[in-house]
């Protein structure tokens, strides 16, 4: 606990340091250090571009030895991203953690997942299924569609 | 194999019995006296006690490190990573160098930082070099941080033997001393019962025995097919489990079944409700396995193997070339098998098939507790009876071994006739389902087996009844014979007690006989049932006189 504490307020001072040029946004709850909102803006090139979304961080209390867990709380339609939940299906996030990741590390991770969507194993099927068949104007006009619905205010 | 005549005369043929040795002589050994199981030509299987696992371990690793030159630690690494198979190591080894060590974490020495002070990657707080430790790669982390590493990697299982470099892009293993220096005593006791246990439990030919604080393990030694059933008993604390599934030994009935049968007949618990509801096994290592979080590709935190969630078959056959991804959970995919149309046939057929289960589970369940039963009082009769018995008939305790070998048989009888009940509910569901369905009914062949199945399991029954009867209510009466017999100071009735035993010795060689023959004539199926007993009923009619 003393350890997460620590760790975290080192993060919360590199977060204050650098800001928009990374399309990051990490903030924590006023009241808790355990509990990070997330804005990203999402990468160029991809359909979700002009949006903003934003991510829940929930970090646990033996955190850095086990990963935060990370939610959309924007609507987003990605083949790792589950539509109702948010919930995210990124490795870092599971098997493959290393306390060496940050927060600030989990959210360019995620960053990479949206301009490069793994459609391997989908948490949305729907979408995992258009980009397997290749439908590239079918995925892209749908994630278009939501992010203009939920990403862009 | 056998003919009806050799059949019908209910005794074994000179030329069977060897056969029966290479097959069966394990099990009925063990349950005696004679704990010597290699003394059989070709034992299916070895139990290995803790001394020569050990020294088992010792040689497979001293091989390793004498041939490639390296350390015992690294020696260890490699034969995890190929199943304790130590010539694939050497080949390996030798024919793909750079692969083998990258796959396991090894790695050239980098070169020491000259810097006195670094920044620890995990609390990214500073220290003096000498006070932090790396693996070969020299990415520096400092004690606390690395306690936290290993002691967390420890807590989540056996996976922590090929732990790695925190440094996400790092795959260098993490050496033994590290984890030495900086785990707790409680953790580092953990890690090193998961490396001798990994002998064991990474090993193919290898299992552990499933008797409570037995610490035996079970080596196949024959060839065996993934999935195959081999009965197992330990000599050291006597439990009875199949090599592959570890439930109870179950031959002749398949291992699937044996889970299935499970499965169903706990279906009221909750628990059990549970955990079909929210897991499923490992289709590797059986694990139970719940999904709580994520995609469909799952990876056992036991065995480390990939697969799907939704059809449980191997990850790495989930991609273009079978047919593109979740093909497994549509709807028409279950259909074309042929699954919904059953489960809805099941559904509509749901009492009638209650009752067919009741049926056979009630027999199931009554040989199992009459299997218990019988394992109490053998072991009642040897503590009570048998001295007893010894100084009033004088003769020698060794002699009366025969009294143990029926209920030794009588034990082994009631668990495979529970067994024929589950393998009778499987084998013929079809059959049943088609018979209560449909006008018709079955075909004149499909009518021979149930019969042919129905008939062997009777006669075995009939025969096991006998035996158990003539072990319990005739030697009890023996017993109360020859202490009437000598209250009054009258002579023992020698002649008597001679007649019971030969009577049941005879018993237990019959039943023998039979059970070998069932448990042999269900493992084959029913295929060349048409061959061996090409005639109709009328034949099989005439047998069963004969050996009423």
């Amino acid at each position: 606990m003393a350890t997460a504490r620590q760790r975290l307020l080192k993060e919360y001072k590199e977060a204050t340091k650098q800001k928009q040029d990374t399309g990051i946004a990490l903030i924590p709850d006023e009241t808790n250090l355990f509990a990070w909102r997330a804005r990203l803006q999402a990468p160029k090139d991809t359909p979700y571009e002009g949006g903003s979304f934003e991510l829940a961080i929930t970090v646990p209390e033996q955190y850095p030895l086990v990963p935060p867990s990370v939610r959309f709380r924007t609507k987003v339609f990605h083949p790792n991203m589950h539509f109702k939940t948010g919930e995210v299906c990124l490795d870092i996030l599971k098997t493959a953690w290393s306390p060496a990741w940050t927060l600030h590390s989990v959210c360019q991770a995620i960053m990479a997942l949206l301009s490069d969507p793994a459609a391997d194993s989908p948490l949305n099927c729907d979408a995992g299924n258009l980009l397997r068949a290749g439908d590239m104007r079918g995925y892209n006009c749908m994630a278009r569609m939501y992010t203009i619905e939920y990403a862009m205010q | 194999m056998s003919d009806s005549e050799e059949y019908a005369s209910g005794s074994l043929m000179e030329d069977e019995e060897e056969e029966e040795q290479e097959s069966a002589s394990d099990q009925e050994k063990d349950f005696g006296l004679d704990n010597s199981v290699t003394v059989s030509k070709k034992p299916a299987y070895r139990i290995l006690k803790g001394e020569t696992l050990e020294e088992r371990r010792k040689q497979a690793l001293e091989e390793v490190t004498g041939v490639l030159g390296i350390t015992e630690e690294d020696a260890a690494r490699l034969l995890r990573r190929f199943k304790w198979d130590v010539t694939r190591v050497h080949e390996e080894w030798f024919s793909n160098y750079d692969a083998v060590r990258a796959s396991v974490g090894l790695q050239d020495e980098a070169p020491v930082p000259s810097t006195s002070q670094a920044t620890c990657m995990i609390c990214f707080e500073s220290y003096p070099t000498d006070q932090m430790y790396s693996a070969s790669c020299r990415h520096l982390f400092c004690h606390d941080c690395w306690q936290g590493y290993t002691s967390t990697a420890i807590a989540d299982g056996p996976a922590c033997l090929d732990l790695r470099c925190p440094d996400p892009k790092c795959t260098a293993c993490v050496p033994t001393s590290i984890i030495k220096r900086t785990a707790p005593p409680e953790a580092l006791a953990k890690y090193q019962s998961f490396c001798v246990r990994s002998f064991v439990e990474d090993n193919r030919s290898l299992v552990w025995c499933v008797g409570r604080g037995c610490e035996c393990a079970v080596e196949c030694c024959v060839d065996r097919t993934a999935d195959e059933a081999l009965d197992v008993i330990c000599s050291s604390c006597g439990a009875t489990f199949c090599f592959n599934c570890k439930e109870e030994a179950h031959r002749p009935v398949s291992c699937e079944w044996v889970r299935k049968w499970a499965i169903k007949n706990s279906a009221e618990s909750e628990n059990v409700h549970w955990i079909i509801a929210n897991t499923k096994p490992c289709p590797r290592c059986s694990r139970p396995i719940e999904k709580n979080q994520g995609c469909m590709h799952m990876t056992c935190s036991q065995c480390r193997f990939e697969f799907c969630w939704l059809c449980q078959g191997d990850w790495k056959e989930h991609g273009d070339r079978t047919g593109g991804f979740f093909n497994c959970n549509r709807y028409d995919a279950a259909k074309r098998k042929g699954d919904y149309d059953e489960e809805t046939r099941k559904r509509d057929n749901a009492k009638q098939s209650l009752e067919r289960y009741m049926h056979y589970f009630e027999r199931w369940d009554a040989h199992q507790k009459a299997r218990n039963k019988a394992k109490a009082d053998q072991a009642r009769i040897s503590a009570d009876w048998l001295e007893r018995l010894s100084e009033q008939t004088k003769t020698p305790s060794s002699q009366l071994k025969f009294i143990m070998d029926a209920w030794s048989q009588i034990i082994e009888c009631r668990r495979v006739l529970s067994w024929t009940y589950t393998y009778g509910y499987y084998a013929l569901e079809d059959m049943d389902h088609k018979a209560s369905s449909t006008k018709e009914g079955n075909s004149s062949a499909e009518e021979n087996q149930r019969f042919f199945f129905e008939f062997l399991q009777a006669d075995a029954e009939r025969s096991l009844e006998r035996l158990h009867e003539a072990a319990e209510v005739q030697l009890k009466k023996v017993m109360e014979n020859n202490s009437t017999a000598q209250g009054n100071g009258a002579p023992l009735d020698l002649d008597s007690f001679m007649a019971f035993r030969t009577h049941l010795i005879g018993l237990t060689d019959v039943t023998r006989g039979y059970f070998e023959k069932l448990v042999r004539q269900l493992e084959k199926g029913f295929e060349d049932l048409e061959r061996d007993f090409g005639g109709g009923s009328a034949e099989e009619a005439a047998l069963i006189e004969t050996t009423l």
